[in-house]
């Protein structure tokens, strides 16, 4: 057994025993089948194995649903920066932002089919369009990202050292893979519009002045905020998934400049995201929601959401960790480096909580009252089922393909290094 | 969603929003197909073993691809953009132009202990081209890849009649837990197999027998630094699976190098050091 695994893994690549390697993913599986049987309750028995209702249409799903694709635009964006703009240094990590992509986007899709149910008749979407409604913009673009996420994996998949033995997928390999370009084009062109709906779903919202926004045309500010704060954190998350991969398999993966350049230009686009958000967010005090009958204030008195969760969106989880991205002597510390990731990643994830649970929970009308909401085990199990794939996923995928191109040059660096100082310097 | 189904309406906006799915998904299928056109133009055009190689080439670490004028201290640091067809390099005709190898005198250069005969040209995926009287090229093993490789555990040579690729596959060698495919030095059709015994594996009809041919291959000057650096890459290959060996003392590497080194993973030792992806 250990042999025949050790013939797919790729030649100079160091990864644990077949023994320990099934061990890891033990409870993996284990919780992908408690999600799988908490998943499979609410498409047999229906949406009451959930604790959403008429009012809370929205919930833990579409909250984590939409932190994810936040957090997966790391995929699009570092596609962006590598074949677009041609920053040579991030295709280090490429390979793996491509994983993530994939299981965030495919995970969201997973889940958004168990929340919307009858996955018999999940063509309606496309055969029977609300063309009123972001959200078919919203399943468009993301069916259509998915896909172009699975066609750049493809490449990965083939490069793995037994696939690559076949004449066929070696040569369809390199040639799908000169043409990459053209998918990163269409992801980026797909992921601007998908992230910019799901945040104009809110800012449509005329009936929930805590969401609604003014905007540009038929755009409220939501949908270039949501663009904004996805390609922030999207670099910061790939940043973040690296540093953990590289503590878990106890590696060096990447050189410490990739990781300067991911917070550099996650940091950049913090700030910018920090600065329009707050220029958003003073329009909204004074403006929109003054109009539409309510004084911000009000929004803040109902517990637990009061204007802490402001200041925890815009300044610790937004300023802060932009300002440590994009301070030089700070950023060439990995613990600095890697909180302040975490923490724009923290800062998105908040983000989405509040548009999504604490827009819901406010009362609108003078009988409306304030509503709180919990998810149920069915729902938490359903989006653990989404983590153990992801993980599961990456890990197959770290185990077997080379994620990281740059491990086997970097390993050999630390042996010249070890060996003699003088000879690392030519290695 | 299509023009003539459900709530499709000729205006603007739907024109606009359909353009850009239509759009999306053309690109999306034009790119497949392009891809699966040109793989199967590539495949019937034989070029599998020469993407292999570019393929394996562009993953090998920066120490591996250095360019052969670096070797003669010609350059400090350079890679090789070419994937080591030098044929296709301005740079070395340049220089091979203003600054000829100098000529050898001694029939073979030894060098930590190794005889490299020179009146053959040499792959740096370890293998020797010799130009016979009868216009065939012979192809064999150097002597550095003999000893890492040692004793086969199995050989698959190439039936008569097979064309082989230079930097493609020349034939297979199995040993230990490693599986190295040797990469020909010359493009041109199998005539005849050899075996260690006879000193070399592979009688080969080239293309051409032109200089051409062969200008991507080592020689004469070349090769003593050439074999000082892979012994290098050798000594940080090992010291990679955890073994030192002390080469830097003088010492010489033994006949069957796989089998002084029962814990190392060979087949990663061969993939450095036979130029594998």
């Amino acid at each position: 057994m250990g042999f025949v695994d050790k013939e797919f893994i790729a030649r100079g690549l160091r990864r644990s025993s077949t023994g320990r390697f099934l061990l890891w993913i033990l409870p993996w599986v284990a919780l992908l089948v408690f999600g799988l049987y908490s998943a499979g309750l609410c498409l047999v028995k229906g949406l009451n194995q959930t604790n959403m209702d008429n009012r809370f249409a929205f919930g833990h799903w579409i909250f984590l649903d939409l932190a994810v694709i936040a957090l997966g635009a790391g995929a699009f964006f570092t596609g962006f920066l590598l074949y677009i703009l041609k920053i040579d240094e991030l295709r280090a990590v490429i390979n793996s932002a491509v994983v993530i992509g994939l299981v965030c986007y495919s995970g969201a899709m997973a889940v958004l089919a168990v929340d919307v149910g009858q996955p018999l008749r999940a063509w309606f979407t496309f055969w029977y369009p609300n063309v009123h409604s972001m959200l078919t913009e919203v399943t468009f673009c993301i069916s259509c990202y998915l896909t172009v996420l699975l066609i750049e994996y493809l490449p990965i998949v083939l490069r793995n050292r037994k696939l690559r033995d076949v004449p066929s997928f070696l040569v369809f390999e390199h040639e799908l893979h000169k043409l990459v370009y053209v998918l990163a084009g269409v992801g980026t062109f797909l992921s601007f519009f998908h992230q910019g709906s799901l945040g104009g779903l809110y800012g449509v919202l005329r009936g929930r002045p805590f969401a609604f926004r003014e905007g540009l045309a038929v755009w409220p500010s939501t949908f270039f905020l949501f663009i904004l704060s996805a390609a922030a954190v999207g670099p910061s998350f790939i940043l973040l998934t690296t540093w953990m991969v590289e503590k878990l398999s106890r590696k060096r993966l990447v050189r410490p400049a990739v990781f300067g350049r991911l917070a550099r230009v996650s940091g950049l686009l913090l700030a910018v995201y920090v600065l329009a958000k707050a220029v958003d967010t003073l329009v909204w005090i004074n403006r929109t929601s003054p109009e539409t009958g309510f004084q911000a204030w009000q929004y803040y008195s109902w517990k637990p959401f009061g204007t802490w969760i402001l200041f925890a969106e815009i300044v610790l989880f937004g300023l802060l960790p932009a300002l440590v991205m994009l301070t030089p002597r700070l950023r060439a510390h990995t613990g600095w480096l890697v909180t302040a990731a975490a923490m724009a990643c923290c800062g998105v994830a908040l983000n989405r909580f509040v548009m999504t649970v604490q827009t819901l929970a406010l009362p609108t009308l003078s009988f409306d009252p304030y509503l709180s909401y919990f998810p149920s085990w069915q729902e938490i199990g359903t989006f653990l089922a989404v983590v153990a794939y992801g993980v599961l996923v990456y890990s197959f995928s770290f185990r077997y393909f080379n994620l990281f191109p740059e491990e086997r040059e970097l390993r050999l660096e630390a042996a010249a290094q070890e060996e003699e100082p003088a000879l690392a310097g030519r290695y | 969603m299509l023009p003539w189904n459900y709530g499709f309406d000729w205006n603007a906006s739907h024109i606009i929003f359909l353009g850009a799915f239509y759009a999306v998904l053309a690109v999306v299928a034009a790119t497949l197909a392009a891809a699966a056109i040109r793989s199967w133009h590539a495949l019937r055009a034989g070029k599998a073993e020469a993407i292999r190689w570019h393929s394996d080439f562009e993953s090998l670490p920066d120490g591996d691809r250095v360019c052969r004028h670096v070797l003669t201290g010609e350059f400090h640091h350079r890679q090789c953009p070419n994937a080591f067809c030098c044929g296709e390099c301005a740079t070395h005709a340049n220089l091979i132009g203003r600054h000829p190898l100098p000529k050898v005198e001694e029939p073979e250069e030894e060098v930590c202990g190794m005889a490299f005969p020179l009146n053959r040209f040499y792959h740096r995926g370890h293998t020797w081209a010799r130009l016979e009287r009868d216009g065939t090229v012979l192809v064999g093993l150097d002597e550095l890849g003999k000893r890492l490789l040692g004793q086969p555990d199995k050989l698959l040579l190439p039936r008569p009649g097979r064309q082989v690729h230079a930097n493609g596959t020349a034939f297979q060698v199995r040993r230990r837990n490693a599986k190295v495919r040797v990469l020909s030095p010359v493009d041109g059709k199998v005539v005849e197999t050899g075996s260690a015994e006879r000193g070399w594996y592979l009688r080969i009809k080239p293309e051409s027998n032109n200089v051409k041919a062969f200008q991507h291959l080592l020689r004469g000057a070349e090769i003593k630094p050439w074999i000082l650096r892979e012994m290098e890459r050798l000594q940080l290959a090992l010291t990679d699976e955890g073994a030192s060996p002390a080469l830097a003392d003088g010492g010489v590497p033994v006949a069957d190098i796989a089998a002084s080194y029962p814990a190392a993973d060979w087949d990663a030792v061969c993939g450095e050091m036979f130029l594998q992806g």
